[in-house]
């Protein structure tokens, strides 16, 4: 694993606000949030439409930047960060799940996860490794070679899952990666994800508005017009999130 | 490596994307193949008609043409300066050269050809002027060829000795053309009847003076004893012509014609010229002509044509043999081939071999030895033609003039200003090629690269999520340029191959219907390329138009820029493309399907 290099935390948000400017007038998308992620931490963060869910997970993922308030992540600060620098940072220490799952539609399954290690400069017969052992565990070693058009829904997320793992991020971000699937298949999805980032340590943040996902979550996380209403730090009771004691 | 398959993958699995932009670009890249083609034909299809010059290495021809300057074409009726009716002469055939010496030309046009020139000319043609009697008796079939110079006038070997000694001259060879008429028919009986003669001179009786001198001159030789046996009153008219005649008794002594004042003893008729008009006989001359020219047979590689141009046989053997070339074209009208002989005015020549000239203006049909030409044409020591090469490019202009300074009458043409004189279809089309059709494959090729940007910027629009969800998952906008350029110039691969299977195609098919295009030299006078080649009623069309095929020939460079233009189209829409994608926020990754 990465060694944490400043104790626990991960990400450390102090009064994040981000605005958007439009042509009816600014929009707080997020307002004066402060919160602290520590490694290893399941969370869910859940809210209406329109409360600032996906703004908070666009600056969590390094796609955006706050408009004020600082936003360290792995003690630096992103705020201050180069689209070079976001580039690198998403690369290498982010991986991403989407709500309507993101495969490259001419890619194969194997090429989709390759894609990813592709600006990490490994070699192609590592990258190929990598790529057919992730798809052995979620569950689709046999459809390495298939195209997303020819998988269904739960087979393309799992697609997606070993494609976020598949350069050891610290943090897996997930957007509504629920959203698309009927409720048999979200939970295979749910698990895969949550047994994963288990075995490996990774954090992960889902987005959400399902009930069933959010329950995983060791902490859920609320958002109302752009306000979060809860604790900004975890309870400490380390027993709950902490990292294998074997890694 | 992964951004080859992964370009491989996006042009096949999106393959109506590939296959509209790449089409696209292959129209406008085989368009601009087949353009530039046909224009490379062009101008080797002008090339071709300037080759002699060119190809000999000469650099300016030097002849000497009377009424060069077209003549108004009202100029056709004509004021005949003999007696002899000669126009039309060749049509009628055989008449041309009965008339009085001088009479040769039949009435060029006054306005356009100097003094100068029409007593050159005359000089020129005078060989010609010849008895049909000659030839045989009248009632005789006979056969001869007769060879003019017609509008062309002669140069001295001196005047080619005088050129070559100019500085900046590197070499300068002769040539002689002639107009060639062939004539066959039987002698025509020509009588020409001159009568004279038979005058009354009417002498006015002697005054009573006169009288009485007489009587006193008889009665004194009386008294002598003579005895007067001439004693007539008045003189008898004397047979003959012209001249003196003298009338009257003897002049011997004690004669009474002595008695006879002067006026009766001698007295002259008025003197006249009898002019006697004979229209030309009407037999069954026929006649055909062909242009003969004279060439140096030791100098196969300068001349009027060079053993560059030989199609089939071989060279002449030598300046005395009995050998001519012939004109490819003049021998399939003739049906002759090599190993044929010709027989000339006694002489039977042997063709050795065809040639291809295509020089406008001063191609032949036969090429014989020059000192042939000029035995049978009686131009000993002359030729019509000097063929200059200068030392270099630069100094063809100097020469050029100070050739005219020493030969001030002589017609000074260098290739440069041939090139210019170019007209007819060729010249259009080359000019048409030239301008329209580059502005026509510019136009096509912008209108591709324009389509093929559009059709990338499309495709990038409807990739938003893709390019978005790369950025999200840590591709940096230079690798997302790089794939999309990949694309784009992978498009322009398969385009530039396209479009060189369009070109070519465009090309065979310009080769298969190869178009005739024309081309006429104004700038090589010649044989038959003036006003006053028609007034001897000639045409020799070979002389001053060339027919040639278009065709489309292309070369790797061309293949080559065909691709290059394709990638540059593809680099454009793939650079247009980009600089869409690259201001794509990576946020849109997440943004909810429409």
């Amino acid at each position: 694993m990465t060694p944490t290099t400043t104790g626990d935390v991960l990400y450390d948000l102090v009064g994040v606000s981000r605005t958007y400017k439009t042509g009816g007038g600014d929009v707080h998308a997020l307002v004066d949030a402060d919160m602290v992620v520590e490694h290893g931490e399941f969370i869910a963060i859940e809210g209406p439409s329109g409360s600032g869910k996906s703004t908070l997970l666009q600056l969590l993922g390094a796609l955006d930047k706050p408009t004020s308030g600082s936003l360290m992540f792995d003690s630096r600060d992103v705020g201050q960060f180069n689209d070079k620098e976001l580039t690198g940072l998403r690369s290498r220490d982010i991986g991403f799940i989407f709500q309507a799952f993101n495969l490259i539609p001419t890619l194969t399954a194997a090429e989709n996860v390759e894609a990813v290690m592709v600006p990490l400069n490994k070699d192609r017969d590592a990258r190929r490794k990598r790529a057919a052992e992730l798809l052995e565990k979620v569950g689709l070693g046999n459809r390495a070679e298939h195209l997303p058009s020819l998988l269904s829904g739960g087979e393309q997320q799992r697609v997606a899952i070993a494609r976020a793992m598949a350069n050891a991020p610290r943090v897996i971000l997930a957007d509504e990666p629920t959203g698309n699937l009927d409720s048999t298949t979200a939970e295979e999805v749910v698990n895969t994800l949550r047994s994963l980032s288990g075995e490996l340590g990774t954090t992960v943040i889902v987005v959400t508005h399902a009930e069933d996902v959010a329950q995983h979550a060791r902490r859920r996380i609320k958002l109302r017009d752009g306000h979060l209403l809860t604790e900004p730090r975890p309870e400490r009771s380390g027993r709950l999130r902490g990292r294998p004691a074997s890694e | 490596m992964f951004h080859l398959t992964y370009i491989a993958r996006e042009l096949r699995r999106r393959l109506g994307r590939t296959i509209l932009t790449s089409l696209g670009l292959a129209l406008g890249v085989g368009l601009v193949i087949g353009i530039i083609g046909v224009s490379q034909g062009l101008n080797e299809a002008q090339a071709n008609v300037l080759a002699p010059l060119k190809t000999v290495g000469t650099d300016i021809l030097v002849t000497r043409v009377a009424g060069a300057t077209p003549a108004s074409t009202t100029g056709a009726t004509t004021t005949t300066t003999a007696t002899g009716n000669n126009n039309g002469a060749g049509q009628r055939g055989g008449g041309f050269f009965i008339g009085g010496a001088g009479g040769g030309p039949g009435g060029p046009n006054a306005a356009a050809v100097s003094q100068a020139d029409l007593t050159a000319l005359a000089q020129e043609n005078s060989n010609v002027v010849t008895d049909l009697s000659k030839l045989g008796k009248p009632g005789e079939q006979f056969t001869h060829d007769f060879f003019l110079s017609a509008t062309l006038i002669s140069f001295p070997q001196e005047a080619l000795d005088q050129v070559a000694k100019l500085p900046g001259v590197s070499s300068a060879v002769g040539g002689l053309v002639q107009l060639a008429n062939h004539q066959t028919g039987t002698v025509p009986e020509i009588v020409a009847n001159v009568q004279t003669g038979g005058e009354t001179v009417d002498i006015s009786p002697p005054t009573a003076a006169e009288q009485e001198q007489i009587r006193q001159c008889f009665e004194s030789r009386r008294g002598q004893g003579g005895n007067a046996t001439g004693g007539a009153t008045a003189p008898a008219p004397a047979q003959g012509g012209t001249g003196n005649v003298q009338v009257g008794p003897d002049e011997g002594p004690g004669g009474a014609g002595g008695c006879l004042p002067e006026r009766f003893q001698r007295f002259r008729t008025q003197q006249r010229t009898i002019q006697q008009a004979i229209d030309p006989p009407q037999t069954n001359i026929t006649s055909t002509s062909y242009t003969a020219a004279g060439i140096d047979a030791t100098q196969p590689k300068v001349g009027l044509v060079t053993n560059e141009q030989l199609t089939s046989g071989k060279w002449l053997s030598s300046n005395s043999a009995n050998e001519v070339l012939a004109n490819v074209a003049y021998a399939n009208s003739k049906s002759l081939s090599v190993g044929g002989k010709i027989p000339i005015n006694g002489t039977d020549y042997t063709i050795v071999g065809l040639v291809n000239p295509t020089l406008t203006g001063s191609t032949a049909d036969l090429y014989f030895p020059l000192p042939k030409l000029q035995e049978l044409a009686s131009k000993a020591g002359r030729v019509t033609q000097v063929l200059v090469k200068a030392d270099n490019a630069a100094s063809v202009d100097k020469v050029a003039a100070a050739i005219k300074k020493i030969l001030p009458d002589a017609e000074v043409v260098t290739t440069k200003s041939l090139a210019t004189s170019v007209t007819g279809s060729l010249a259009s089309a080359h000019d048409l090629a030239q301008n329209v059709g580059f502005a026509v494959a510019a136009i096509v090729l912008l209108a591709a690269f324009a389509i093929a940007a559009l059709l990338t910027l499309s495709s990038i629009s409807k990739r938003v999520r893709e390019i978005g969800t790369l950025r999200a998952i840590g591709w940096s906008k230079g690798r997302v340029v790089k794939q999309l350029l990949g694309e784009t110039m992978g498009i322009g691969v398969v385009g530039g191959v396209l479009g060189i299977v369009f070109g070519v195609a465009l090309a065979a098919v310009v080769g298969i219907t190869s178009p005739s295009l024309s081309a006429t030299s104004g700038g090589v006078p010649g044989v038959g390329s003036s006003q006053l080649a028609r007034q001897f009623g000639q045409t020799v069309a070979t002389a001053t138009s060339t027919h040639v095929k278009l065709s489309a020939p292309l070369k790797p460079s061309t293949l080559l820029l065909g691709i290059v233009f394709a990638l540059v189209g593809g680099l454009l829409a793939g650079l247009i493309g980009s600089w869409r994608a690259a201001r794509l926020a990576p946020s849109v990754a997440l943004r909810d399907l429409g």
